[in-house]
């Protein structure tokens, strides 16, 4: 991975040497060994801060709206994933696309912190990242570890549609090949194989267990209203009082909102506190869209029409 | 300070008799999750956790929380208030989120604003500590005089040692549960753990990872209150979400207001509420004092490190960890502690 930061520092470096940007979002090395966290780096100086490898959990893509009126040109670094954000924000008109450079990087998996964190010598720091194929090797000052990706990867990597950005202005990095570890779409079909009561059941004691920070909503790179109805106090659509009806109305309200616009990336998933498995929800409208409309996950290439928001005649109408 | 002894074989009974006798809260494990729930014996309690994912301070402040009702017939205005709290104990607490409780108490028990409803769940609580047997690498209770077999705060404090647990009567209240079950709590070779007991506490405090140093921090944010720091890169990454402030032992802004069930009836709740959110600020006429997230995330900062230090000569942090391991982008108190040390030392 050493090359790929490398490469990545002098783009980002001649990016903001030739004031084509005002401003890199990257990825920095976090807090723990095996967590990185956003940075912005406005200066040739700053880029020393970029790394890269399989700690890089988050859709930087999201952020891109905060700058949407912001004077100059921002670099976001993207996955394969996170890129389907940006083309959905693109098809959005929340961004502008001569605004935004976009540096895709191919991406072999990314780990969940908590489990590597769990194997590492705590206090131990990182020296270097490298991809086996099926596994991460994880050099640290206290020893080298491995990391078998059907183990260790993010519960959403195990299924992996898109490794190689879908829409970049540059490419860092050799291109990954598709490799899954999973079904795409075998939890919800699990799901769906239960009675009414029993998903009632399940959902019930998901949602129950919800503290509505809203950090779902949040980190997610479609959720781009101004104001959420969720927020709002008047009228207040739901208070501030948790409890099931009121946590299921917002659970299922926001996940039929980014219906058709949801690019799976998974982020509401990883954030949740309380582990609820909210991606369960969109990639059931996921399978549901492409079993009756063929359409394929949003995002995956530019000017993709929403499939919620078209009608051709050949369009299943078993409700009617 | 008394001490006795619980052989482990024998917790279930106690757990199981205390669930009988008093309403018990416990830590639980839901999937994946820990937090504390009443339970209804041994069976429930999940306690191979280093630390729950939530913090007991629902015990005295649930995130809703009925404070009256009210019911108008036509020609009167009838209000009922809850009943006081039943006789509790919260099992199986950590050193840590047992000292954010006494972080807790000045809010709602001070002279000026005493709150009754968490007085009552106060009093009749009785609060049995659980020492740490690990410390983990989000860890940092040390930084504010806490430790992983601290007892502050408990009444009785349970530490693992081998086949038994020490428990130190830290407590009138405390010493009375232990009497009355003194078939479980044995008097017998208590002393002789204690040592045991401050080994463990001394190895555990070796283990820490993250080094804290609040050194300079306060005397700066006394003296400033706009610093450049803030509109550094924690304000760029922040997403806003309530995270932080809901998995944290020591936050307790709530919101209050009136749920209206039928025609004049209703509840009036008190819930918790979040800094990070834009309209916890906002006023009528739409102005917002914290218009973006770098007054909201400055807040939130300024309130653990400077303002409740200034009301209650306290740290708002305990050094649980919680916020550090759960924000969605990494934004770490113990980072913005260090970093305020040095911008402190350079200015």
């Amino acid at each position: 991975m050493m090359d790929v930061i490398q490469q990545l520092r002098e783009q980002a470096k001649k990016l903001l040497e030739e004031k084509k940007v005002d401003l890199v979002i990257g990825f920095g090395q976090g807090t723990e060994l095996a967590r990185t966290t956003p940075v912005f780096i406005d200066s040739p100086e700053g880029v020393s801060k970029l790394t890269w490898g399989p700690f890089c959990a988050n859709n930087l893509a999201k952020y891109l709206t905060d700058y949407k009126n912001a004077p100059g040109n921002i670099a976001v670094v993207v996955k394969g994933c996170d890129s389907r954000s940006i083309n959905r924000l693109l098809d959005d008109n929340q961004i502008s696309r001569d605004k935004v450079v976009i540096i895709g990087v191919p991406c072999s998996g990314q780990l969940e912190w908590q489990k590597v964190a769990a194997e590492i010598k705590p206090g131990a720091s990182l020296k270097e990242t490298a991809d086996n194929g099926d596994s991460f090797s994880v050099k640290t000052d206290a020893g080298d570890y491995k990391f078998d990706k059907k183990d260790y990867l993010l519960h959403r990597c195990l299924v992996c549609e898109n490794p190689n950005p879908v829409v970049s202005d540059l490419t860092i990095g050799k291109e990954q090949p598709v490799k899954n570890y999973e079904d795409r779409f075998a939890e919800v079909q699990a799901l769906e194989q239960m009675s009414t009561e029993e998903k009632n059941a399940y959902w019930d004691k998901q949602f129950s267990r919800c503290l509505r920070c809203y950090a779902c909503r949040n980190v997610c790179s479609v959720c781009t209203c101004q104001i959420c109805v969720f927020d709002q106090m008047l009228p207040m659509w739901v208070s501030k009082r948790t409890n099931l009806s009121e946590n299921t109305a917002f659970h299922l309200t926001r996940a039929f909102h980014v219906a058709g616009r949801c690019v799976d990336c998974g982020e509401c998933d990883r954030v949740c506190p309380m582990d609820i498995p909210l991606r369960k929800l969109n990639q059931k409208i996921h399978k549901d869209l492409g079993d009756l409309f063929e359409s394929p996950t949003p995002g995956t290439k530019p000017g993709l029409a929403s499939p919620l928001g078209e009608f051709s005649p050949g369009d299943p109408e078993e409700f009617m | 300070m008394e001490a006795r002894i619980v052989n482990k074989g024998q917790l279930s009974e106690l757990l199981d008799k205390l669930a009988k006798d008093y309403d018990l809260i416990a830590p639980i494990q839901e999937e994946t999750v820990t937090l504390f729930r009443k339970i209804s014996g041994a069976k429930d309690a999940f306690l191979e956790y280093t630390n729950s994912d939530i913090s007991p301070k629902g015990c005295f402040l649930p995130q809703n929380e009925k404070t009256l009702s009210y019911m108008y017939t036509g020609d009167t205005l009838e209000i009922d208030k809850p009943e006081g709290a039943k006789k509790t104990v919260l099992f199986g607490a950590r050193p840590c989120d047992i000292k954010a409780i006494l972080t807790l108490d000045p809010v709602f028990e001070g002279e000026k604003f005493g709150d009754e409803y968490y007085s009552s769940k106060r009093e009749s609580t009785v609060i049995i500590g659980l020492s740490c047997s690990k410390v983990l690498s989000t860890c940092f209770c040390y930084a504010f005089e806490g430790g992983p077999c601290d007892g502050t705060g408990s009444d009785l404090l349970f530490t693992e040692i081998g086949d038994k647990y020490y428990v130190e009567v830290n407590t009138e209240k405390g010493k009375a549960l232990a009497d009355a079950y003194s078939q479980i709590f044995s008097s017998q070779g208590a002393d002789q753990l204690a040592k045991d007991k401050e080994e463990l506490a001394k190895k555990l405090a070796g283990e820490f990872v993250r080094k804290v140093d609040l050194t300079g921090v306060k005397e700066l944010l006394d003296k400033n209150f706009e610093l450049a720091y803030w509109s550094g890169d924690d304000q760029k990454k922040c997403i806003g979400c309530g995270t932080c402030t809901y998995v944290c032992p020591t936050c307790h802004c709530f919101d209050i207001f009136d749920y209206t069930t039928g025609d004049f009836n209703g509840d009036r709740l008190r819930c918790w509420d979040s800094c990070m959110y834009p309209e916890y600020t906002l006023c009528a006429g739409g102005h917002n004092p914290r218009p973006t997230r770098k007054e909201r995330v400055r807040n939130r900062f300024m309130h653990k490190l400077k303002y409740h230090l200034d009301r209650y000569n306290m740290v708002g942090c305990v050094g649980c960890g919680r916020c550090v391991k759960k924000c969605p982008v990494n934004i770490d108190i113990t980072k913005i502690i260090n970093d305020l040390k040095e911008v402190a030392q350079n200015a």
